[in-house]
């Protein structure tokens, strides 16, 4: 009796401060994974949460696993595999196997870490269309890995505090990366030894907020390339990459952005208030779209299917919101 | 006939004379006729009817033709000659009339003929019929006849005879066991009737016999009990002698300080507690025989008017609550009865109490000591607990906060789980309780003790389904025992360690033990400010504990306390929220960070962190020897989180001039992850601070 009430009530009180870090979309379109601050990755079924007769059930995880010992920073997928990260190695689960609810570590990948008190984490991971992980880790590098022989290939140094996000740029051949240390660094994949162009947003009146640090969390670039959306302690700024200059800073006073993406004409945004923020490509706030945790690390759109194409957007709360329309929240789903 | 006869006559006559016609043969008789008598007359007449017989019917048809038609010639001649004139016409004439009469005459004849011959055939046909209908009779007889003695058959074929009825042994085995005589299997063997008899023969032998053994044993039995009374006369006998030579044991027993007397009285008085104060009593003694020599456990009350109200057992099982009271009482309860109306009386009889009780001390090792009365109340069929806490000397502080978290009524609150002891466990009693007009069985809680889950769980009480009464299950006593015994021991040691630490904490100092110091930095700048106790209005007031008020956590039962932590120009509040079952269920903490601006769970990272540290891993902070730290320990982790989060703000905030917090705490990394977490986790093998 006591037991179980001890059980249950810790089980309250880790929901009460659960934070999901990240979150992917299986290659099927039907399911979600999202990963957390307790190590657990969580599967959701979208089919069913969105099925015309879902009732409180259907919203609830699917299947819950332990993953790593610490807290897991980013899911990613492959056809086969999702990929997450975070605390120790990078692992990789089959697809397959999670869905039939008895997920192994089909390869895993040891950053070469050689620091010992500082406990590096990977904030980032972005997979190539050739089958190249590239990794962003807590010690400054960013790491290139062939995911065929699992062996590290490169290591891009230059950042000189830890890596917040990745993105890739120029038809894969180009990994931008964002850090706490206010740069973003674009490098060449096939030559590796200096970044190609680095983006100081802190040193730039137009975005610079010197009282919210110079960190920047999050980057986006756009399918043709010409623009790059970063943000941070710096407010979100667009900057046109031919000239390499700040063009459009977008307004979120007291609020510094984590995640950013180009969706169609517009930016989406979002970051420490509890809400999405639609930005026109002229810096202009389209729409604010409120939802459940006061801070949001992770936004997603779900494109592998096109019945289930949602935005998923998670944070600093228990609950993951759904936004079948873009416009408003659906329902939210209870990481537990 | 007369007139028939006269007509014959003439015609008689006519055919004498006339020779001409058909009926001459039959003119030979006719003068004998003549000539006879009225017999000779009369034989004429049947000779008539013969001759009706005899005659041709078709023969007389075509007689009857040629008369007509000479009738006819006849006539027509006669008109001829009338025609023609002649003289000789009237001679003619005359013969002609008198072949014509002759004619007539002959027609006459065969009319009566013809009658005659119908008569005779309506008779013959009235004959006939009769004769029809006697054989008809005699038909329906038959019938009826053979209806009946089928229905004879019948009874006689259903027909069943006692013996059926008899369950008879199998052939075989029949002709296996029983004499010759009996069986007599020549003649059995083909009749099966004969066989029936002899079995039913063996059975009357068989049942003649087992009567006669049947008789045997109850003279037996007679024999046997008359033995055993003599024997019981002698045994009591014996027992006045067996307690003049305890009596005279005494003496010895107290020189020797060997209390088996005092055991025995006990024990005996164990006999008359209901039937789960009896299991408490017993499982307890066990407890403390077996585990825990410090627990002393008794029987008290009046062992008389336990005895009058009847053996225990069926006290424990009486639901009739008129019955409590026998024969010593009849005249009262007949009373109470008539003006059984009276609310208050009502009252008293639903709580009415069993004449003894158990007490049980536990003994602390701190010296202290928990004094638990058990009492039985009979109508309602639950054990309430009266609770009393005997703190040594030194343990008892005195701190404003602490309030009444040492007083019988809240000391064992919660000691497990949601067990309040506001409610009667047996959900039976809702009924009874509404008769009485008690509306809240809380209310009489100070006239009869609290009715928690465990002290039934004790007794072996279990109320999980509704419309069965309950019964003491010793199996669930035993298995209870030891974990609540430990409970209320960690209770007592935790409320007592609690109370200290409140006490302490409202001097402004937080108290950290010796064995705990490990957990934390030495040099730590935060300070408690202040430590007050919030109602819970206060508390679900507040804008910073929403988070936990909505996650369902917080009861008006639990105690709030508001503990304000100070370094420099930065003030956290902390809303503490304390459960009654505290320990199982450790301290919630709320926090609101001023710096200028409010920083709180909700739009703070950092402060969320610094809750989720405090309120998810306070295992950390529970060290074994000092386990009932946690609530000093918890402030202590705060303050060295409020320190840490200060003086890394600082380095982060990127601002110009010397800040107000110098750097002192060692972390390899100020934040880590897309959070941006801060190092609250301290490393106290190497004195640095990281994250989790």
């Amino acid at each position: 009796m006591a037991d179980n009430f001890e059980a249950e009530m810790l089980k309250q009180r880790r929901q009460l401060y659960t934070t999901v870090f990240s979150q992917s979309f299986s290659p099927c379109g039907r399911f979600v994974a999202v990963c957390d601050n307790f190590g657990r990755i969580t599967l959701f079924s979208l089919a069913a949460s969105l099925s015309a007769d879902a009732k409180e059930d259907s919203r609830k995880p699917v299947f819950t696993f332990q993953a790593h010992n610490g807290p897991v920073y980013t899911l990613s997928s492959t056809e086969r595999f999702l990929i997450s990260a975070g605390t120790g190695d990078i692992k990789a689960w089959s697809w397959a196997d999670i869905l039939k609810k008895s997920p192994k570590v089909q390869w895993s990948l040891s950053p070469p870490f050689n620091h010992s008190f500082d406990n590096p984490e990977t904030n980032s991971v972005v997979i190539t269309k050739d089958g190249m992980l590239c990794s962003g880790c807590g010690d400054n590098n960013v790491y290139l890995w062939d995911m065929q022989s699992g062996t590290c290939t490169n290591t891009l140094k230059g950042h000189t505090d830890y890596i917040h996000a990745l993105t890739l740029r120029g038809n894969d051949q180009q990994v931008v990366s964002a850090g706490e240390d206010g740069a973003v660094r674009i490098w060449d994949l096939r030559d590796s030894r200096e970044a190609v162009h680095i983006l100081e947003p802190y040193k730039h009146d137009v975005c610079a907020r010197p009282e919210q640090g110079r960190w920047i969390g999050c980057v986006a670039v756009d399918s043709g390339d010409d623009w790059l959306v970063c943000g941070g302690g710096p407010s979100l700024s667009l900057w046109h990459m031919r000239s390499m200059t700040p063009v459009v800073a977008f307004s979120t006073p007291n609020s510094s952005q984590n995640v950013v993406m180009f969706q169609e004409d517009q930016i989406m945004s979002a970051g420490s208030s509890p809400c999405v923020n639609h930005w026109s490509m002229n810096g202009e706030l389209r729409s604010q779209v409120p939802c459940t945790p006061p801070c949001i690390y992770s936004m997603a759109i779900n494109t592998n299917s096109a019945s289930y194409k949602v935005l998923s957007a998670a944070g600093s709360s228990a609950k993951v919101d759904i936004f079948t329309n873009f416009g408003y929240k659906a329902f939210s789903m209870l990481v537990c | 006939m007369a007139s028939s006869a006269g007509k014959k006559r003439p015609m008689v006559r006519v055919s004498r004379t006339d020779s001409s016609s058909n009926l001459t043969d039959k003119d030979s008789k006719k003068p004998k006729m003549d000539s006879g008598d009225r017999q000779g007359e009369s034989a004429s007449l049947y000779s008539e009817e013969e001759e009706a017989a005899q005659r041709d019917p078709a023969k007389d048809v075509n007689l009857y033709k040629t008369a007509c038609d000479g009738i006819r010639q006849l006539l027509q001649e006669i008109q001829e000659i009338k025609g023609s004139g002649r003289k000789d016409a009237a001679a003619e004439i005359a013969e002609r009339k008198i072949q014509a009469s002759m004619h007539f005459i002959t027609l006459k004849k065969l009319n009566r003929l013809a009658h005659m011959r119908c008569k005779k055939a309506r008779d013959t046909t009235h004959e006939h019929k009769q004769k029809v209908d006697s054989y008809h009779l005699q038909l329906q007889n038959l019938l009826y006849e053979v209806l009946h003695l089928q229905k004879e058959i019948t009874k006689c074929l259903e027909f069943k005879s006692k013996d059926e009825e008899i369950e008879l042994v199998e052939e075989a085995e029949f002709f296996k066991e029983a004499p010759e005589e009996i069986s007599k299997p020549d003649v059995t063997q083909q009749d099966p009737h004969q066989l029936t008899l002899a079995r039913l023969d063996w059975e009357l032998e068989q049942r003649k016999r087992l009567a006669a053994k049947c008789k045997d044993y109850e003279d037996q039995k007679e024999e046997i009990s008359q033995e055993i009374q003599t024997r019981r006369d002698q045994l009591d006998s014996l027992l006045p002698r067996l307690n003049t030579v305890l009596e005279s044991t005494k003496p010895l027993q107290e020189a020797l300080k060997m209390p088996f007397d005092e055991m025995r009285q006990q024990h005996r008085m164990a006999q008359f507690l209901p039937r789960p104060l009896y299991v408490l009593y017993v499982q307890s003694s066990a407890y403390q025989q077996a585990c825990d020599p410090a627990l002393t456990v008794t029987i008290e009350g009046d062992l008389d008017a336990a005895k009058s109200s009847g053996p225990s057992t069926s006290a424990a099982l009486d639901v009739d609550s008129d019955s409590d009271d026998e024969e010593g009482t009849k005249e009262k309860s007949r009373r109470r009865r008539t003006i059984s109306i009276d609310p208050t009386d009502r009252r008293g009889k639903v709580l009415h109490k069993h004449p003894l009780q158990v007490n049980i001390t536990i003994k602390c090792k701190d010296g202290s000591s928990l004094a638990l009365t058990f009492h039985y109340l009979l109508t309602l069929q639950v054990v309430t607990v009266i609770v009393q806490l005997r703190p040594v000397a030194e343990a008892v502080t005195s701190a404003i906060s602490g309030g009444d978290l040492l007083s019988p009524s809240s000391l064992l609150s919660c000691l497990f789980p949601g067990d309040h002891g506001n409610t009667t466990p047996n959900p039976a009693n809702q009924f009874l309780l509404e008769r009485a007009r008690i509306e809240d069985f809380n209310d009489c809680v100070k006239e009869v003790g609290k009715p928690y889950v465990w002290a039934q769980q004790l007794a072996g009480l279990q109320f999980l389904n509704a419309e069965e009464p309950p019964k003491p299950d010793t199996h669930l006593s035993s298995t209870h025992m030891e974990k609540t015994m430990k409970a209320l021991k960690v209770r007592v040691r935790a409320r007592l360690a609690l109370v200290q630490q409140l006490a302490s904490l409202e001097r402004g100092s937080v108290p950290v033990t010796r064995e705990c110091q490990h957990l934390f930095q030495t040099k730590i700048a935060s300070r408690l400010a202040s430590w007050k106790s919030i109602t819970y209005d206060d508390y679900i007031a507040l804008p910073y504990s929403q988070l936990v008020v909505a996650s369902g956590m917080v009861h008006d039962t639990d105690n709030f306390y508001l503990a304000v932590l100070q370094r420099g120009s930065a003030t956290l509040t902390a809303a503490v929220l304390l459960s009654p079952g505290y320990l199982t269920c450790p301290p919630v903490f709320s926090l609101n960070l001023n710096m200028g601006t409010d920083h709180t769970a909700s739009n703070d990272e950092n402060i969320r962190a610094m809750e989720h540290e405090v309120n998810v891993h306070y295992k950390e902070l529970l060290v074994k020897g000092s386990h009932d730290q946690l609530l000093t320990n918890q402030l202590q982790r705060l303050l060295m989180c409020l320190d840490v989060y200060l003086e890394t703000q600082s380095n982060s905030s990127a601002t110009e001039g010397p800040s107000e917090f110098g750097r002192e705490k060692i972390c390899p990394r100020v934040v880590r992850g897309p959070s941006r977490c801060k190092p609250f986790v301290f490393n106290s093998q190497h004195g640095f601070f990281t994250q989790r």
